[in-house]
């Protein structure tokens, strides 16, 4: 019955003597390749638990395809045991799934067993036994740590919901920090495990496991992104910082590995409201993301419009946000209302989006966009003014008119309470003292050069440059 | 008669391999039929119980009639008016809800065996996991020990294992109960090995389901959920470093007196220290009788509004906390008013990722109550600057809201400031920064009209504003504004830095 795993094990040979690292990860991959989708089920006839061990040590010791060091073959010798009996639990708890027995599909068995697997590969790494072409087994081994721990605690939370399983540990007030996430907390901490063991190679930069580095790094932002631990992912980017001089700099790794790394940095610097670094690094995961990855792109254009709506107040064009219609019904009614200074459409967007805004925690920056609002609203305030006269010089041939640069509170006003802001006094004026203040705050912010002077009831505006940046 | 051989002959081994022990057939009884018409009766679908499977609800008939064939009731029950299993099962599981599931006594003797929590360090898989196979043969004989002589069976004790090995301070009573449920489970021993080894776990066994035989923190010298028995109405606070006694803890009854009791005390006596360690230690009463229910709610409640009146925001975020997960079990309370405290705190502390979770907590529902707008809209107008509408609202904050705000209005003054001092030239006059800056004083009866524009003053000095302030002949109040700026713009940066956050801009 061995040529049941025959093609495995070709794979195996063939991966060892090219080498062929990625080749050599699909020998263990969950999900079984495209050539052989029967593999799993071939493992579960192969052999069984009292002779897994023997079964595999012929295959791998004794074949004459293979060459592999001693300890090199007892270490893969370990990592298939632990295939074996986790390719079991998986094929269980599927039959449990596709059975409609949801509630009995054991994902936590299987995750506790991919872990075993994960564990036997870290062992073939940590004593240095595999070499660094290997990698992209760790590349499976996270990745699927993550799948599995996700699935795992799904199913544990809908136990709980049912009332099959009892929750909090013992606290000293009423809840503990109950974990819903408990799985995928224990696949984050192993993650990094993984990505320790590949920070401390010593060995040269061709044949080090540093270039795991940025894989195994975007894996542990997408759990702490999950976990909404974001705090954490800090901790990565510090430390790929801090061993910048003995790594291979960034632009040398594949072009995946970047764009991800890129629009995860991006995003953590946007959530920290550093704008200017978010911009740099979300335009430049855009600029190398292939063009067909279409949903990434997406990713990466849902935080970059906003970045570049507070640094630059610029706008996407219409044309960007058609091309995709998630962005075009996220996006577009916000950046109409701000383009044509509707307040009262603005804020309409912003309820209307709210849901999907916080979701993606870009809500309070969008939110932002309200001084954009205001500031093309006062701008065409100014822009209605009349034009007088230059005022000529002796000597010099008159200018041409200039907008009046004195506006009056009161048109401002006015124009706010057309607009549909809410600067009503309670009583059906207007609270001048809330217009005043929102010029205030525009003045502030720099979207307008000039003062108040409130004896008087006007506000006086720079006459070069009154909008800074609109070309007025 | 031939003589009976001096030795046993036993089939030579073949694998190293241990041989899959031979189930015993149960003992075959014959039901009478009234046992008969019960089991139908909790099969029957009308009666089913939501929430209850059928797995669970055969697991628990079982127990129940074997409960009742060792203890010889099978006759003298009245089946057609005993319970069915699966109200039984509900029943535990509320009362269970109220006392939380730990009590080793409850879970193990009536609660039917169900699938170990995806977490909990009391996880019985760890403990199976570890045990090796010699354990078998030591708890056969332990078993042996147990069971009455005329029941004794070979059985696979997968269960037994861990608890008669780990648990010694079980009582004989719960052991047995635990023997004759393994029992019926050794029924299907072939069946559990031979699917053991497809799935290729050699050696140790391990049962699917787990009876969570909790032991260490609440095992108590008494049996039982822990219920107290202390009648005393004031109690100190001690930190606990053991399972308490039951004399110790004062049970729910006395400590909804000693609620009442501690809240005339603080509105008599106001004093803050004595109430908050009175309030800690009927805190922990409740924790540690697992009691969740409204005088939680209204407990924590109580302290966290006294911790905001004398501004103790330690003690009021754990309040809060808790309080979050209590509402969620949606045992009432007043979750307006808290709701929008939280807000409040989290605009307070400047946390950004805390006040997206907020925002992502809120339900429609929630975004309706009066209070929660309130904060909704002081977090909009801080957000984009609007100092103006800001102290509008300060001043007509609902419940203990003022108390919070009270800790951010002086950064937001200073905001304020610095902007009003960008924007204004040349001079603006007290009154209306006095007015701007909600420095009207409370007591509406007019008595010192004065005091507003008098606080401004102090808070204008007291930021290095003072060589800024002019009085004109006709008596009026001027503050050059135009002139401050670097002033204030410095105050404003140097509030703002102490919170570990960047200012909005």
């Amino acid at each position: 019955m061995s040529n049941e795993l025959d093609l495995l094990w070709a794979d195996f040979a063939t991966a060892y003597n090219t080498p062929d690292g990625y080749l050599l990860a699909t020998t263990i991959t969950p999900e079984p390749p495209k050539s052989d989708p029967a593999r799993l089920h071939r493992w579960q006839r192969w052999t069984n638990a009292y002779s897994v061990q023997t079964d595999l040590r012929y295959k791998l010791q004794y074949n004459p395809n293979i060459v592999l060091e001693k300890k090199e073959a007892s270490t893969w010798l370990d990592v298939f045991t632990a295939y074996y009996s986790f390719a079991g639990k998986l094929l269980a708890a599927e039959e449990a799934q596709k059975a409609g027995k949801r509630r009995d599909a054991d994902w936590s068995a299987v995750y506790e067993a991919w872990k075993d697997v994960m564990s036997a590969l870290y062992r073939g790494y940590s004593n240095n036994i595999f070499a660094a072409w290997t990698i992209p087994c760790l590349y499976i081994a996270g990745k699927y740590l993550r799948v599995f721990a996700i699935k795992a605690d799904a199913n544990a939370a809908s136990q709980r919901d049912s009332g099959l399983a009892f929750g909090a540990l013992q606290e000293e007030d009423a809840f503990g920090a109950a974990s819903k996430n408990e799985k995928l907390e224990d696949a984050a901490r192993q993650i990094n495990r993984i990505f320790a063991l590949c920070l401390s190679d010593r060995s040269e930069v061709q044949s080090s496991r540093k270039w795991a580095l940025y894989y195994i790094a975007n894996l542990l932002f997408k759990t702490y992104f999950k976990l909404n631990s974001i705090s954490l992912s800090k901790n990565i980017l510090r430390s790929l910082k801090a061993s910048g001089s003995d790594m291979p700099p960034l632009s040398a790794f594949p072009k995946a590995h970047q764009v991800t790394f890129k629009y995860y940095s991006g995003v953590i610097s946007f959530l920290e409201e550093d704008y200017a670094t978010a911009e740099e690094f979300l335009v430049s995961a855009y600029e190398m993301c292939n063009i067909h990855a279409t949903q990434n792109l997406q990713l990466i254009l849902t935080y970059l419009i906003p970045t570049k709506l507070l640094t630059s107040h610029r706008l996407p064009t219409s044309t960007l946000l058609q091309q995709t219609p998630a962005l075009d019904r996220l996006f577009s009614p916000i950046c109409t209302a701000i383009k044509h200074a509707d307040l009262r459409a603005f804020t309409l967007a912003l309820e209307h989006g709210e849901e999907e805004f916080v979701k993606r925690r870009i809500y309070l920056t969008l939110e932002r966009g309200r001084d954009i609002v205001l500031r093309n609203l006062f701008r065409k305030v100014f822009l209605a003014g009349e034009c007088e006269p230059a005022v000529t010089k002796e000597g010099e041939a008159p200018g041409p008119p200039v907008r009046r640069t004195r506006v009056p509170v009161k048109e401002f006003a006015a124009a706010l309470r057309m607009a549909g802001a809410e600067v009503g006094d309670g009583e059906g004026g207007v609270d001048g003292d809330e217009v005043e203040c929102l010029i205030a705050n525009g003045i502030y912010k720099n979207f307008m050069k000039g003062y108040i002077a409130r004896e008087r009831g006007i506000v006086v505006l720079s006459k070069g440059g009154a909008f800074p940046g609109t070309g007025v | 008669m031939q003589a009976a051989p001096a030795y046993t002959a036993v089939a030579a081994r073949h694998t190293l391999q241990r041989p899959a022990t031979i189930p015993i057939k149960p003992q075959k009884v014959s039901w009478s039929p009234n046992v008969r018409l019960y089991v139908q009766r909790a099969f029957e679908p009308d009666n089913a119980v939501q929430g209850i499977d059928l797995p669970a609800m055969q697991d628990k008939l079982k127990v129940v009639i074997t409960n009742a064939a060792e203890s010889g009731q099978l006759e003298t029950i009245d089946w057609s008016q005993y319970p069915l299993p699966q109200h039984l099962i509900k029943e535990d599981r509320d009362r269970a809800a109220v006392y939380g599931a730990h009590d080793p006594l409850l879970t193990n003797i009536n609660v039917p065996i169900m699938s170990s929590p995806a977490g909990g360090a009391y996880s019985p898989g760890l403990s199976s996991k570890k045990r090796k196979n010699g354990d078998l043969e030591m708890s056969d004989a332990e078993s042996r020990d147990i069971t009455p002589p005329g029941k004794r069976k070979n059985t696979k004790g997968g269960l037994e294992d861990r608890l008669t090995g780990k648990n010694k301070n079980q009582s004989k009573k719960e052991k047995k109960a635990e023997a004759f449920r393994a029992r019926d489970l050794g029924a299907n021993a072939e069946v559990l090995e031979k699917r053991r080894q497809r799935f290729g776990v050699v050696g140790s066994p391990e049962p699917s389901s787990f009876v969570r035989s909790r032991s260490p923190s609440l095992e108590t010298p008494s049996s039982g959920p822990l219920i107290g028995t202390c009648q005393k109405l004031e109690k100190s606070y001690f930190r606990l470093t053991a399972p308490p006694f039951p004399e110790t803890v004062r049970p729910l009854a006395v400590l909804e007196k000693a609620l009442l009791h501690i809240r005339t005390k603080w509105k008599q006596e106001h004093n803050y220290s004595y109430t908050c360690d009175q309030l800690k230690s009927l805190r922990q009463d409740l924790t540690v009788q697992h009691i969740k229910n409204e005088l939680t709610v209204k407990t924590y409640e109580v302290h966290a509004r006294i911790a905001l009146e004398k501004k103790d925001l330690g003690e009021y975020n754990q309040c809060q906390t808790q309080l979050r997960a209590l509402y969620k079990l949606k045992l009432g309370g007043k979750q307006e008013e808290f709701t929008a405290y939280r807000i409040l705190y989290i605009i307070f502390t400047c946390n950004r990722s805390d006040m997206n979770n907020v925002l992502a907590d809120l339900t429609p529902a929630d975004k309706q109550m009066p209070a929660v707008q309130h904060a909704l809209k002081v977090r909009a107008a801080l957000a984009s600057g609007n100092y103006h509408k800001f102290f509008r609202l300060y001043r007509d904050a609902p419940f203990l809201g003022p108390y919070l705000l009270d800790m951010i209005i002086d950064r937001e003054r200073l905001a304020a400031m610095a902007a009003i001092c960008r924007t204004y030239k040349p001079d603006v006059s007290l009154h209306f920064l006095a007015q701007e800056l909600a420095f009207n004083s409370d007591d509406s009866d007019g008595s010192d009209a004065d005091a507003g524009p008098r606080q401004c003053l102090d808070f204008l000095c007291h930021h290095g504003g003072e060589s800024f302030i002019e009085r004109k002949e006709d008596g009026d109040v001027r503050f050059a504004a135009g002139r401050a700026t670097a002033v204030f713009e410095g105050a404003r940066a140097a509030a703002f830095r102490g919170i570990d956050a960047k200012p909005r801009k």
